[in-house]
Order: structure tokens, then C-alpha cells, then sequence
């Protein structure tokens, strides 16, 4: 989509003023000031894009508050939200915090005990819901529930058979209440708008909880709008500028984005029609920026290379061409500084008659930068992307410093580093090379949770828990979770992430996880892609049945062993994995075995598998196994098959 | 959405193809807003039946009667704009079209204009055009369609086009609806889906449906009416529950148990 404005920033003086306003209050001086010449948000409905103006999102968020109000919400009220990425999640969330209520967002994904033990934790007196899958989840727990007042959803598809429920209100009801309340109370928004301080909460965040149960993170209304000015002073975060909504709201990527650097520095946010059509919506809006996790550029890349594999001839070979010529390129690049200009030239032709198109196909083309962030991501995904001509930087940031705080600038892209700190954000590493913080953006503390909290803080700094080093240049380079960096039997330290994205790398490979704390060597357990590998498999005529069936043929054993011994060939000597075993289910996060982010919960997959982990430091050849499955409907499955222990030389 | 008026006559219907007799003095009625369902053993007429009322063959005797009017001959055009709508068995979809450009032809019955004024783009039809793709879309939204909108139909899933026939013949706006083995071939999670659509096509925007299904425990559990036939002629007619019991029917289905072993001859 071609940009309909002229493009400029919102003023530093204005910046200054929003440092000690409510992001609801941000919202009021936007429309007042963007009013109706610039589009807040985008969302895609009936097949076509329709904006509504700044003025319009103060007014839809002004009616949702007043609705839930006029429902009996109450300040410092807490707001629960299950919802997908639509602009009914904006509304409520500055709604509900206009009248100092703090919100929190919810996985979709999640089962219903999930949700009722998380919104129970947070005694939430409002949820508001997608649809009628998150109602039903809601219903069936509505015993747990007392607290809840109204569950209000968005989407009133199959909801006619729940009428005369009266825990249940649409969405388009609310907001008709909040215009009544309106018409009776007039002067009460403005009211209740100016009552909000900056210090106080605003939205609160599960962390992932890698390790053990999550917590709660408190973000207040001064980090966002810290957190906003920093990328609006160092990046192009311009009036009118897009943004596609497609992280989860329950992630930090979105909050921060949505409600700091979008709201102040007035970009808009577009949302896709349904989360199936990202791709097409993607395309059709060329954002200028896109923060995504790992996971999805090295899906990407897996994609790209799975499709240029069943490409023909022609299209194969330019396509290897130009990825060759655009990683010498790169690689000199970075080694030396300088590209000699033949090289230059044929890049710029590659970029031209292939590369190109094919970012326009995955809609990256209309980038001005690309972050990638949240799990280290394999070195050879960046030098693809970079390759291929995207600009395409690491970037690092925690829940507990409301969102992303170090990016690579855009001529030092180094694949081992996260880059440079923001502006207003310091950086330092403690005595035991932990990372540490000192911003406004750093969050407020845990709910009810003050023994965490403290021990979080060091005089003021944030402890990241992340252990890492500055490099030469001054780039933080990130080793891993200071708790995971391990040693084993000889006193190696090791860092099992690192060994696992190069396993990832592999198109084969979905997930592995690996083994070796004080023991002699390293073992892993691995998953294999059941999309790639049974293609690879049905290509060679090898038949299988279930994943299961797939993960212990023969044929696959030694596919994976090939890909296990090209990754050792990177590693130092005490790094290179010995045995591993093709696990017989993917790990799941309804299994707990994943967090809802997708990382893996590696003391609980340890601890679960423990005798298949025994069995490969035992050198046993195979072990009989019987594990549990969890489906989505809470039902519980038993698998009793029998793994191979595979060894590697 | 309003409730479209939609009653449906069959008197004394029978259909001859030479000498087999497919159809034999069949009569039944629809009314608004009715889901009915037709069951009956392979043969025994449910498609012909169907056939018969949105034009595809014509009677042999007998009357076919909608909102009133008799409509027993009528070429299958003009029944489309009288207000009925079908899906089909085996699906009858351009493969080489998109979804919305099938779903675009089936509004053709609903457009007014004509070919010099399409060519000319006038005010008129372009004002036409954006009401008729409103409705497409909000049926696109219904089915949840969006992501398949720009796919062309010969790369979709069994499943998926069955949906999109589903798509077209709603987008002629019917009145009746009647959907021929809207469930065969389809996947369990399939069956639920499009089960989830027709209950909600029925209760919340009032349309009126007849089916004809093999799956027994959907068309028990959805059908407000059930219509028996065998061997051409009406069994039975009763709701689901009266049918599930109804001897006439087991026997039908599952053949006549009550001569078992009787008359077999003795083994030695």
C-alpha cells in the first residue's frame, strides 16, 4: 500500500509533553491533534480495508470504557482479554485503562484451566472474548469464576444460543451502553481520563515461564511511553507509517508496538482479515518495519528453500545463483568492509531479476527494516535474508523492559551480536557476566509476587537473567540464559541453545533439545518435521503411517544422523553431540513441554524423559518407551512404541 | 437477515425413465423455514426427487407447486430467480475459476443490467457490482472463506469445495435451498464445520433447506422433519425420532429380519 500522507515525525517537543500523560491521555492529544487527516488503524473485513481515523479510536475506546463502566467497572479493576489481533483489543485495552483499570492478555491457544487459573490469580472482573470457542472454555470454568462480571465478546457468530446468559455481552452492546452512559453522564470520561498517573500500572504480562510457573509483569503507562520514544528517536517511525498487527497481543512485540511506539508516534496499525490470511494481508500493506521472532524467519527461510527445491529448472539454478553471488557479497562485506564493484554489480543484478520478486512474493519487499528477536536465531537464517538483499538485524528485549531495547545499527549487522543499545537505555554486565538494564522502560515488579521482584533488581538496574559480553565494537553478544549455560562431566561450559539452532537449521529437524549437564558427552532429543521429512520420505517411495511410524524408520535415522554430523562439524570437540534419539511425539505446549511462545521448558522435557536419557549415556541400542499425549480437547492419549538410540561417529 | 418466503409443494410426483419407475406418486411439502431431511437406501429416488424440483428432469405426472405457484417444467434458470438454490453430489464448480469468480456467476440471475451498460462500467453497474460483491463477502465471512477467496477451485481440498458450492448457491440469494449430499465424502472435522454452518444458516438467518444425506446421526440430530423413500416411494415422514424407530424404515435399511433362517434350506 502506497503511502496516502506526507510523511513526517511527531514532534520531540510533543514527546517530552507525552512523557507525563496516560497512554489514554496520548490517545486523547492524538485525536485531537491527527483527528481525522491520518488513519490510527486498518483492519481488514468483507475483503476490504477499512481505516478508521485517530478520532474514531478515541471514540470506539471512549465508548468501550464507559460501557464497562456503566457495567460496574471500577479503578485498578483488572481486565482480562482473549482475543486475536483485531482492533476490539486496542479499544478495550485503552478503554478499560481510561478508567484506571490494568488489562492482560491471554493466549487464544490456551485451555481453559489455563485461563480461569490465570484470571482467578488476577481477579479479574471483565474478560473480554474472540469468539465462541473462548466463551465456551470461560463457561465451562465459570464455577472457578465468581469474580467475573461480564464476559463481553467480539464475534457473535453461533452466540444465539447462549441468549438469556446474562454473564454474556457482544461487543456491539457494550459499546451502545457505553453511549448511553454517555448521554446521562457527560463529563465523566473526561473525568475519570485525567485521574490516571503515569506510575501506575497499566497492562499486565505472563511471561513465558521457561522456568517454572509464570509470573505476572507489571508495565506502567510511563514505560510504554519510554519505550515508544526510543524507537521513534532512532528508527523511521513516521505519522502515517504501517504496522501489521500479527504477534499474539498476549506477547510483548504487539503491546509495545500497539500502545508505545504506534500510539506516540502516531503509526497506524493494520490487522489481518483472519490469522490464515496474514500472508496475503502482509502483502497487500508492506509494512515498514517488522518485529518477528526467530521461529518465523527461520520458517520463512525453511519455506523458501522447501519451494525453490520443487522449483523447476530454470528458476533453481537463478535462484542459486543469486543466493551465492548475495552471500559473497555479504561475507566480504563484513569481513572487509568493502565489495569489489564486479560483485556489486552482479548483486544489484541478482537483487533486480530474482531476489527481488521473490521477497515480493513473502511480501518482504517494502522493508525498511526487519528485526528478528526473542530465541537466538541460527546464523546462516540472517546471511540467507541478508543474502537475498532484506535488512534483516538482530534485535534483543525482555518482557520485564516493556519490549525490545538493542538493535543492530544498520551497518554492523554481525551474526553473533543483538547490536547497540537504544537511546535513553543503559546497558552493563555484572560480575558474573549477567546483562543489565537501567531505562524508564525497565517494568515496576511482579504482581503479587514482591520476592521475585526483588530479586530482579540490583540498585535500580534490571538483571535480565541473560549472561553475555560486550565485543570489540561495543555489540552485545548473548550467550544464553544465565541459569542454562552448563558444564559438563570435565567442566566444559556449553550453551545447549547453541547447539540446538544449528540443529534447527535443518529442514528435517523441528525441534531438538540437548543434554550433557556433568555427564561425558552431549546427547539430544530431536524432532523431526513431520511436513518436510515426510515429503522427503514419500519422494523416496518410503512408506510410513503416523509420526510416530515416520520418526523410527531407518531411512529418516540416517537422514537425521547426516544433519546431526554436518552441525558437529561447526562445534568444538566437547560441543559435538554422541547419541541422540528421534522422539516418537513433537513436543507440545498442551503437554507443557513448550511454553505458549514456543520455547522449550528444558528442565520439564529432562525430567519426562529421564530414561530415555539414561538409556543413551547407558549405550544401550533401544528403549521401550510408553508417553502420554495430551489432545486439544483435554483428552489424554498413550503412545507405547519403542525408540531407537542412535550414535553418531 | 429477513426470512424469505419459501413453500413447497410436491403432489402425486412421478418420474419414468423407460421402465424403471424412479419416482412413484410422490407427495410432500416444505415450509418456510423448515429443515427437511430426505433419506432413503441407495436408489431410491432422493436425487431424482430433487432433480425433479429445481428442474433437472421433468415429471412424468404429477405437480410441483412453489409459493403458490406451479413451477413443474420450468427451465432451472428461471427457477433460480423464483428463489431456489442447489448444491450438488458430486460437485459442479469451474475448477479454472477463483472462489469468488464462481461465487460472482451465481449472482448473474441477480444482476439487471446488460452487456452494453456492463462494457460502458455506468454509475448504475458500478453501484450493483459493489452490492453484489457485499453480499458474496459477507457469505465468504459466514463460511470463513477469507483466506481461499483468490484460490482457484481446482487447487482446494474435496472439503473445502463442497464449501464453496455451499457459498454458491447462497449467493442467489434462495429461498430454498436444497443441497444434495451436502456431507459425502467429507472428513469427520469437515462434517462438523459445514453441520455448524446449516444449523446456523437455519437458526439465525431463517432459511429454509431440504437435504438429502446418508449420514444417518447428522440428519437425526439437524433435521427438524424426516422424509422416507424407497424404491421411489415416501416410506415414511415423521420427525428424527419417530423415523429412528419406525419399522417400515429398519427394514428398509437393514432388509427384512423377521423370515431369517426360516427358509434356508437344511445343511448336512
Amino acid at each position: 500500500m502506497d503511502r496516502e500522507f506526507s510523511v513526517k515525525k511527531v514532534s520531540p517537543e510533543h514527546l517530552d509533553r507525552f512523557e507525563g500523560w496516560t497512554l489514554p491521555q496520548i490517545l486523547a492529544y492524538q485525536a485531537a491533534h491527527l483527528g481525522k487527516d491520518y488513519p490510527a488503524i486498518r483492519e481488514k473485513a468483507y475483503g476490504v480495508w477499512k481505516a478508521y481515523t485517530w478520532e474514531d479510536y478515541l471514540s470506539f475506546a471512549k465508548h468501550t470504557g464507559l460501557g464497562l463502566k456503566a457495567l460496574g467497572l471500577e479503578r485498578h479493576d483488572h481486565v482480562g482479554m482473549i482475543v486475536n489481533n483485531h482492533p476490539e483489543w486496542l479499544f478495550t485495552q485503552l478503554g478499560a485503562q481510561a478508567f484506571g483499570a490494568v488489562t492482560l492478555n491471554l493466549f487464544t491457544s490456551a485451555i481453559s484451566s489455563e485461563l480461569a487459573s490465570t484470571l482467578s490469580r488476577i481477579q479479574a472482573s471483565f474478560v473480554l472474548v474472540q469468539d465462541q470457542e473462548q466463551v465456551d472454555k470461560l463457561l465451562e470454568q465459570s464455577g472457578n469464576l465468581p469474580h467475573v462480571k461480564a464476559i463481553i465478546y467480539v464475534d457473535p457468530t453461533g452466540m444465539r444460543s447462549y441468549a438469556g446468559n446474562r454473564l454474556l455481552v457482544s461487543f456491539r452492546d457494550l459499546l451502545d451502553l457505553g453511549i448511553k452512559h454517555e448521554s446521562r453522564h457527560p463529563g465523566l470520561f473526561a473525568e475519570e481520563l485525567s485521574k490516571g498517573k503515569v506510575a501506575e500500572t497499566a497492562h499486565m504480562i505472563l511471561t513465558s515461564g521457561t522456568t517454572g510457573i509464570s509470573k505476572l509483569a507489571m508495565l506502567s503507562h510511563r514505560n510504554y511511553s519510554a519505550m515508544g520514544r526510543k524507537w521513534i528517536d532512532s528508527t523511521p517511525v513516521d505519522i502515517g507509517g504501517n504496522w501489521l498487527s500479527m504477534t499474539p497481543p498476549a506477547w510483548i512485540v504487539d503491546q509495545m508496538w500497539g500502545f508505545g511506539v504506534a500510539l506516540l508516534g502516531g503509526m497506524t496499525m493494520n490487522f489481518p482479515e483472519t490469522p490464515e490470511t496474514v500472508e496475503a494481508d502482509f502483502r497487500e500493506i508492506g509494512p515498514d518495519l517488522l518485529i518477528s521472532s526467530s521461529r518465523f524467519w527461520e520458517d520463512l527461510a525453511s519455506r523458501i528453500r522447501v519451494k525453490i527445491d520443487d522449483a523447476g529448472f530454470i528458476n533453481r539454478t537463478a535462484f542459486t545463483l543469486a543466493e551465492r553471488i548475495g552471500t559473497a557479497c555479504v561475507d566480504l562485506k563484513a569481513r572487509q568492509g568493502v565489495v569489489p564493484l564486479t560483485l556489486r554489480v552482479l548483486h544489484a543484478l541478482a537483487k533486480l531479476l530474482v531476489l527481488n520478486p521473490l521477497l515480493d512474493r513473502v511480501g518482504c519487499s517494502g522493508f525498511l527494516s526487519a528485526y528478528t528477536g526473542g530465541h537466538p536465531i541460527s546464523p546462516d537464517v540472517i546471511r540467507f535474508f541478508r543474502a537475498c538483499g532484506l535488512n534483516l538485524k538482530q534485535c534483543y528485549g525482555l518482557t520485564e523492559t516493556c519490549g525490545i531495547f538493542q538493535v543492530q545499527p544498520d551497518d554492523e549487522v554481525k551474526p553473533e551480536t543483538v547490536g547497540k543499545a537504544l537511546p535513553h537505555t543503559e546497558v552493563k554486565i555484572s560480575q558474573d557476566q549477567e546483562v543489565m538494564v537501567l531505562s524508564p522502560s525497565v517494568f515496576t515488579g511482579y504482581y503479587n509476587d514482591y520476592e521475585a521482584t526483588e530479586k530482579t533488581f540490583e540498585n535500580g538496574w534490571l538483571l535480565t537473567g541473560d549472561a553475555g559480553y560486550f565485543d570489540d565494537d561495543g555489540h552485545l553478544v548473548i550467550i544464553g540464559r544465565k541459569q542454562d549455560i552448563i558444564r559438563d562431566k570435565e567442566g566444559n561450559a556449553f550453551s545447549p541453545d547453541f547447539i540446538e539452532t544449528r540443529l534447527k537449521f535443518s529442514l528435517y529437524i523441528k525441534e531438538a533439545v540437548t543434554f550433557g549437564e556433568g555427564r561425558p558427552f552431549i546427547t539430544a532429543l530431536i524432532n523431526i518435521d513431520q511436513g518436510n521429512a515426510g515429503n522427503w520420505a514419500e519422494d523416496r517411495m518410503i512408506p510410513y503411517t503416523t509420526y510416530t511410524d515416520l520418526s523410527q524408520r531407518p531411512e529418516v535415522e540416517q537422514l537425521i544422523v547426516e544433519e546431526v554430523n554436518r552441525v558437529n562439524a561447526q562445534l568444538p570437540q566437547p560441543m559435538k553431540i554422541k547419541r541422540f534419539i528421534l522422539l516418537y511425539k513433537l513436543l507440545d505446549a498442551d503437554d507443557e513441554e513448550l511454553t505458549r511462545t514456543g520455547k522449550v521448558r528444558r528442565r520439564f522435557v529432562y525430567g519426562l524423559y529421564l530414561p530415555m536419557i539414561e538409556a543413551m549415556y547407558q549405550g544401550l541400542d533401544d528403549i521401550r518407551v510408553k508417553g502420554k499425549v495430551r489432545y486439544r480437547d483435554g483428552q489424554v492419549g498413550m503412545i507405547e512404541t519403542t525408540a531407537r538410540i542412535i550414535t553418531v561417529f | 437477515m429477513a426470512i424469505r418466503q419459501a413453500e413447497l409443494e410436491v403432489k402425486g410426483l412421478s418420474l419414468a425413465f423407460g421402465g424403471i419407475q424412479a419416482i412413484k406418486d410422490v407427495s410432500l411439502s416444505v415450509h418456510t423455514g423448515e429443515l427437511v431431511a430426505v433419506i432413503g437406501p441407495n436408489g431410491a429416488g432422493k436425487t431424482s426427487l430433487l432433480n425433479c424440483i429445481t428442474g433437472f428432469y421433468k415429471a412424468t405426472s404429477g405437480d410441483i407447486l412453489f409459493n403458490g405457484r406451479s413451477i413443474t417444467g420450468l427451465h432451472t434458470h428461471k427457477l433460480t430467480s423464483l428463489g431456489i438454490g442447489r448444491t450438488f453430489q458430486n460437485i459442479e464448480l469451474f475448477p479454472g475459476m477463483t472462489v469468488l469468480q464462481n461465487m460472482l456467476l451465481a449472482r448473474h440471475t441477480r444482476s439487471s443490467y446488460n452487456l452494453a451498460l456492463a462494457c460502458l462500467y455506468s454509475p448504475s453497474v458500478k453501484r450493483e457490482e459493489v452490492r453484489h460483491h457485499e453480499i458474496l463477502e459477507e457469505i465468504i465471512d459466514f463460511l470463513e472463506m477469507q483466506p481461499i477467496r483468490k484460490e482457484l477451485v481446482g487447487s482446494l481440498p474435496y472439503g473445502m469445495r463442497k464449501r464453496v458450492e455451499l457459498g454458491r448457491a447462497l449467493a442467489c440469494e434462495p429461498s430454498l435451498l436444497v443441497l444434495d449430499e451436502p456431507f459425502a465424502g467429507m472428513t469427520l472435522e469437515e462434517k462438523e464445520d459445514m453441520v455448524r454452518f446449516l444449523l446456523e444458516l437455519h437458526d439465525g438467518w431463517g432459511q429454509t433447506m431440504i437435504l438429502v444425506e446418508h449420514d444417518m446421526s447428522i440428519v437425526m440430530s439437524i433435521s427438524q422433519r424426516v422424509i422416507v423413500l424407497n424404491f421411489g416411494e415416501k416410506l415414511a415422514e415423521g420427525l428424527p425420532e419417530e423415523i429412528q424407530d419406525h419399522p417400515e424404515v429398519i427394514k428398509a435399511y437393514l432388509g427384512d429380519t423377521s423370515d431369517l433362517g426360516l427358509d434356508r434350506p437344511e445343511e448336512g
